[in-house]
């Protein structure tokens, strides 16, 4: 009896740390994006981008606070939260979604694509992003770009400054993970 | 006569738009100098995660967009993405303070080790699973 609770014991020791090594987190991801026009370039940096990876199911979960995009300028920072994204409003943007055939015990770069679900203004799009995975010493590095197109978070874009902002904006991420202790 | 004044005005006119495209193109919002600015609102790391744990909607009334002192035991200290950044220990293990200094406190934050006390202020942003607080400077 005393040997099957040692081993029970033993057993849900040895899964718990399994949980634990499970999941991997980012609390400083970075996010930029970057909108290209013949009247002006803007570019803005997120450094505080939320992220945890669940390694058993491949799945991944990214959160960000708009207002924390840096601008080169603060009228362009004012507009972005104010009249664009209505951050007041909605403050955050998340994305969720799958890993495909990845595989977390493979050291060094993978390339795969992540399937899932973009919200920026309570507006959802399914999207599918290519992205490098990269294993050094039990740490993972995932970096990655892909485009979104303004009109399909319904972003109201006053006719006078439409000549300065780009249709379709690029975004660039760059996440490096930890082991996520519980 | 009447040429070279035009001239010269026509000059001056060319300088003040130099003027100000150049402040324009180079005024950078990352530094707002937050040490001029009046602290709203003075706490301590652990009450600041804590509200926004147990209410985030209240504590985002209270705490977004203001400047904010806070008094905290530095957890961790990151150079990650080039930015000097100080978390500070919450009331949980998961939760803290994560603090965005600016580039001109490289020097001091450097010069911080882990689990040492420290007064800092800087804007509230909201919260993820920490709070966010950017343009973070160091209060001696």
């Amino acid at each position: 009896m005393n040997k099957i609770i040692v081993l029970l014991f033993l057993l849900t020791s040895v899964m718990s740390s399994d949980i634990k090594s499970d999941q991997i987190i980012t609390r400083q991801g970075q996010v930029s994006f970057f909108s290209y026009t013949s009247v002006e370039n803007i570019e803005a940096k997120n450094n505080q981008v939320l992220s945890i990876i669940d390694l058993s199911k491949n799945e991944i979960a990214i959160s960000m606070l708009m207002n924390a995009f840096i601008f080169k300028k603060s009228l362009m920072h004012e507009h972005f939260n104010e009249s664009y994204i209505e951050s007041d409003l909605y403050p955050k943007a998340t994305f969720q979604g799958e890993i495909i055939d990845f595989d977390p015990s493979a050291e060094g770069v993978q390339t795969k694509f992540v399937k899932g679900t973009l919200t920026i203004r309570n507006i959802a799009k399914e999207i599918e992003i290519k992205t490098d995975i990269d294993k050094i010493d039990g740490k993972y590095l995932i970096t990655g770009d892909f485009e979104v197109v303004v009109k399909d978070f319904e972003i109201k874009i006053p006719p006078i400054l439409r000549p300065n902002i780009a249709e379709v904006i690029s975004i660039k991420f760059r996440f490096e993970y930890q082991p996520y202790e519980k | 006569m009447n040429n070279k004044i035009k001239i010269v005005i026509f000059l001056f006119g060319l300088l003040l738009l130099a003027g100000a495209y150049i402040y324009m193109m180079f005024y950078d919002a990352s530094h707002i100098n937050v040490i001029n600015t009046t602290t709203e609102i003075s706490t301590d790391s652990r009450e600041l995660t804590a509200s926004f744990l147990n209410n985030e909607k209240q504590a985002n009334l209270v705490y977004k967009d203001k400047v904010v002192e806070v008094v905290g035991i530095v957890k961790e200290i990151t150079f990650l993405n080039n930015r000097n950044t100080i978390v500070l220990q919450g009331g949980n293990k998961n939760s803290g303070v994560l603090c965005d200094m600016q580039s001109d406190q490289f020097i001091k934050v450097q010069q911080l080790k882990k689990g040492q006390k420290v007064e800092l202020k800087g804007i509230c942003k909201g919260f993820l699973k920490d709070v966010v607080l950017l343009n973070c400077m160091l209060i001696n």
